[in-house]
């Protein structure tokens, strides 16, 4: 798939904005407005997980650790500091980057699998803090007592109406900084070192900077899709920071597939219509969940959106030969 | 922070017996399950995240076993085999589908298999938390050891892993069977070359695995609570031992094991809110300074 | 003028493995250089002591007059050595074309850069006069994974003459090919060398090669050298002739 041309996509991004805006004017409907602000908070955690499994190779069992410290550092930070509502944003950024910069420095330096149980180990730190740190956490039941919305530049997303739209934009911020990383210098480098490390490494790349670079990158993405949970629950739960999150992030990847920027976003969107069919229809979501992931993970083997851009490259293939054989017959 | 009750059990020898029994089963328990997760790795080559889940098995079949029956020899026969036979209809259906997949394949998989078996836990026994309660044969007055409390149940569970690491150290170190596990691990063309069943091999060593993380569950039921997320925890737990003690490596799966056995039990002492985060400390450490881990070969 | 590339004594063992003993070898710059050996002699082990991938336990490497034992793999890439590798190291999801633009970048100091657009235009024209004298242009839009084994080892080259070494190290640039095509190979490797005017020191296995191609050959034989001079000495060799050939009375071929 050719990548969309910046000023495209931009267009793209304003059409899908207003057509948002309109129909949320006519309809206030809620069941809509919950899902798109589930979508974007889902969507912007898994294209980051993508940026650092895809793209950077990396595939981290504890992604969920960010999202679950950007909902509590947000939450506590709106609850206790009583800044501004994009104050308390940029102050969460901070504060995972600094987290995964800790973590980073630890783990980038580990091959695969090792990298993998080693993020989810630090998962389970996170969630054993905030179940441990009850005063400021509230423990096991969860931060409670309501996150202040306070109003800002004329947003209220105390209303649903606004949060929503507010989500929406924030998605597509979010989408299209992660999109620049990835097609900068930066983002090459960091498929290099997924590729092959060793000959990245013998082009001058300090492989294991490049690594924790995108770490971090990808930390203070999650954690924004976490703060914009804490907004819409009002509030942050210990399940936020359990390791189910980075299961989640993976299978929604794997679904969508991860060899398109988009692919996570198909991926949340399928995920999300999953979790609503299948608790409507049992209380053993796991179950259901679970023999799901199985069929695609093993059925399937490659997410959705694979299935699409192979198609499509098979087509575009299929064009260009055409188009060389009649070049052939009329020459 | 305690440090004061730390140093005063370190000054009795009464506190240092009876924390040390304690920290041996933990550390016991958990070398059953971690001694099979490296195994594992260390011939399939695929870190089961799922490991967890026949621990839970094991526990619960021992308790219904347990319940029905009254007899503690068969519970724990069944938590072991049990496993051990979930264990290879799992092997066979999913996870000799994903070696040599990428990770993602493999995490994913193993994450499915948590979701299906800690609700189909969930479908079997119910949600809340149940116990066996001991069996009546060690419902006797504790042994002491100058003056330290140690359980005769704890001490029976520490004598049947010790066999257990005996054991497979023996048949790994001496036996035709051990001889070929190390050469598949080592070099798995060569071994099917040679006419040997891999696939066998592979199935087998899987198994094995499911029947001691089987028989750790069987052996934890008297004395922890049984419950569907119970395999999740001893999961990380023997993760962090399999990253102290080296992933493929069973001397370092016990050193680990043992390692975190009394960190977490002197640890309670000394540091009663942050035991947990100790061992995540102590992990990180060894990270830092020998990333192979303890026992580890090559660097990770 | 101080040499291109200056060994001295260089030593490395594994466990008992003498792979390279006492090695002490000078490259002149723009100077083209042949390594031959027997399997396992230790070529490749040589290349990777110069190249940083290994620190060798003894002995000095001065590229340009520094001395480079201890330096990162990075570092060195820096002061201009540049080598490709036996079995061809490749990005296998970047094209052609996106490998050398890479590679080129990750020359430009701007490899980390996050706001701008990969590539940057300063790195088209370097990436395509490469493939121009590799004869890669036509496959510029294919995927490296998918490309034949002689292309696989161009563009392993290309890589790392993109960069604009001063000293090139070539592992093997003929390796797993047919008669015919080692030679345009190795046709290619030459011409880069004259147009190119840097140091180029090269393994390779085919005696009709080394002798028609390279104005010095060193022989090297357990970790020694045991030979270093025009192809004619080379010839005229009794320790090599005895080296490839067994005993040189007894048992060579009439
Ligand atoms: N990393 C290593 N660890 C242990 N031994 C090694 C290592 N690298 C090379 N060796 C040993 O050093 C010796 C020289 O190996 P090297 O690869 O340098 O030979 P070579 O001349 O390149 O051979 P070939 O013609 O087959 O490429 C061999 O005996 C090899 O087994
Ligand atoms: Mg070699």
């Amino acid at each position: 798939m050719r990548a969309l041309s910046f000023s495209r996509a931009l267009a793209l991004a304003a059409i899908v904005l207003g057509l948002l805006f309109a129909l949320l004017s006519t309809t206030a409907n809620h069941a809509l407005m919950d899902f798109v602000i589930r979508l974007a908070s889902l969507a912007i955690f898994a294209t980051s997980l993508n940026l650092l499994a895809g793209y950077g190779g990396m595939v981290s069992f504890g992604h969920g650790m960010f999202y679950g410290f950007g909902a509590y550092f947000f939450a506590l930070t709106m609850q206790r500091a009583g800044v501004s509502i994009p104050v308390a944003i940029v102050a969460s950024i901070l504060g995972s980057a600094l987290l995964a910069a800790i973590v980073g420095v630890i783990c980038v330096r580990l091959k695969e699998i090792y990298f993998s149980f080693v993020t989810l180990a630090f998962q389970m730190l996170i969630h054993a803090t905030i179940l441990a740190a009850m005063p400021l956490t509230g423990g096991d039941q969860g931060l409670r007592g309501g996150v202040p919305r306070p109003p800002f530049l004329g947003l209220n997303l105390s209303n649903q109406k606004q949060l929503c739209m507010f989500s929406a934009f924030l998605l597509i911020v979010c989408l299209f900084a992660m999109h620049h990383v990835v097609s900068s210098p930066f983002g090459a480098t960091l498929r290099m070192t997924r590729d092959n490390a060793d000959r990245a490494a013998y082009l001058g790349i300090a492989v294991d900077r490049v690594r924790l670079k995108a770490f971090i990158i990808a930390a203070v993405f999650a954690s924004i899709g976490g703060l914009l949970q804490a907004l819409f629950v009002s509030g942050a739960y210990p399940d936020f920071a359990y390791w189910t999150v980075s299961g989640e992030g993976i299978f929604v990847i794997m679904l969508g597939g991860t060899t398109t920027f988009l692919g996570p976003l198909l991926g949340s969107v399928l995920m999300l219509l999953l979790n609503d069919f299948v608790s409507r229809f049992t209380e053993y979501h796991g179950l259901a969940l679970g023999s799901v992931i199985l069929v695609v993970a093993l059925g399937l083997r490659k997410g959705v959106g694979d299935f699409v851009v192979d198609w499509l490259s098979a087509r575009s293939e299929a064009d260009a030969s055409e188009r060389t054989k009649t070049t052939e017959a009329a020459s | 922070m305690d440090l004061d009750s730390l140093f005063s059990c370190f000054a009795s020898t009464s506190c240092v017996i009876t924390q040390t029994t304690s920290g041996f089963i933990i550390g016991m328990l958990l070398f059953l399950v971690a001694v099979g997760l490296t195994l594992i790795f260390g011939i399939l080559k695929v870190v089961n995240f799922s490991h967890g889940v026949f621990y839970m098995i094991g526990a619960y079949l021992a308790l219904t076993v347990y319940q029905t029956t009254g007899s503690f020899p068969l519970a724990l026969l069944a938590g072991g085999f049990g496993a051990a036979l979930v264990g290879l209809a799992i092997e066979r259906a999913f996870m000799s589908r994903i070696y040599g997949a990428n990770p993602l394949m493999q995490i994913l998989v193993c994450y499915a298999l948590i979701l299906i078996f800690d609700d189909l836990a969930r479908l079997i026994w119910g949600g809340d938390f149940r116990s066996m309660g001991m069996p009546d044969v060690f419902q006797v007055p504790p042994v002491f050891i100058f003056g330290g409390v140690a359980p005769p149940y704890y001490i029976f569970v520490i004598a049947v892993a010790a066999a257990i690491a005996i054991v497979l150290a023996l048949v790994i170190a001496r036996t035709r069977f051990g001889k070929i596990v190390r050469a598949a691990a080592h070099n798995p063309a060569m071994v099917s070359a040679l006419g040997i069943n891999t696939v066998a091999i592979y199935a087998l060593v899987f198994a094995a695995g499911c029947l001691l993380a089987g028989l750790a569950g069987a052996l934890a039921a008297p004395v922890r609570t049984v419950s569907p997320g119970m395999g999740f925890s001893i999961l990380i737990e023997s993760f962090i031992v399999t990253v102290i003690g080296g992933m493929g490596s069973i001397a370092g799966a016990l050193v680990g094991a043992l390692l975190i056995g009394m960190l977490r039990t002197f640890g309670a002492l000394g540091f009663p809110l942050f035991n947990e985060g100790l061992m995540y400390i102590f992990m990180v450490m060894v990270l830092v300074i020998r990333p192979s881990g303890l026992f580890g070969k090559e660097a990770a | 003028m101080t040499a291109a590339l200056e060994i001295r004594d260089l030593q490395k063992s594994f466990g008992g493995v003498r792979a390279t003993n006492n090695v002490s070898l000078t490259f002149e710059a723009g100077s083209l250089a042949a390594v031959i050996g027997p399997n396992g002699a230790g070529k490749s082990t040589f290349f990777n002591l110069i190249s940083g991938a290994l620190r060798p336990d003894y002995g000095t490497v001065r590229v340009e007059g520094r001395d480079i034992v201890g330096l990162s793999r990075a570092e060195i890439v820096k002061l201009g050595i540049a080598r490709a590798f036996q079995v061809a190291s490749l990005f296998s999801t970047f094209t052609v074309g996106d490998s050398l633009l890479a590679a080129v970048t990750s020359g430009l100091d701007q490899s980390e850069r996050m706001l701008s657009r990969f590539p940057p235009p300063q790195a088209s024209s370097r990436a395509e006069e490469v493939a121009d004298m590799l004869g890669l242009t036509s496959k510029w839009r294919t995927k490296s994974s998918t490309l034949s084994h002689g292309d696989q080892k161009l563009l392993d080259i290309a890589i790392a003459l993109v960069r604009e070494p001063r000293v090139l190290l070539l592992d093997e640039p003929t390796a797993g090919m047919g008669p015919d095509e080692r030679w345009r190979m190795i046709e290619k490797v030459r011409e880069m060398w004259t147009r190119q005017k840097i140091t180029v020191v090269f393994i390779e296995h085919d005696m009709d090669i080394v002798f028609a191609v390279a104005p010095r050959i060193c022989v090297l034989c357990y970790g020694e050298i045991i030979a270093d001079g025009t192809p004619d000495e080379i010839r005229a060799n009794a320790r090599v002739i005895e080296a490839y050939l067994g005993t040189p009375n007894a048992e060579a071929p009439p």
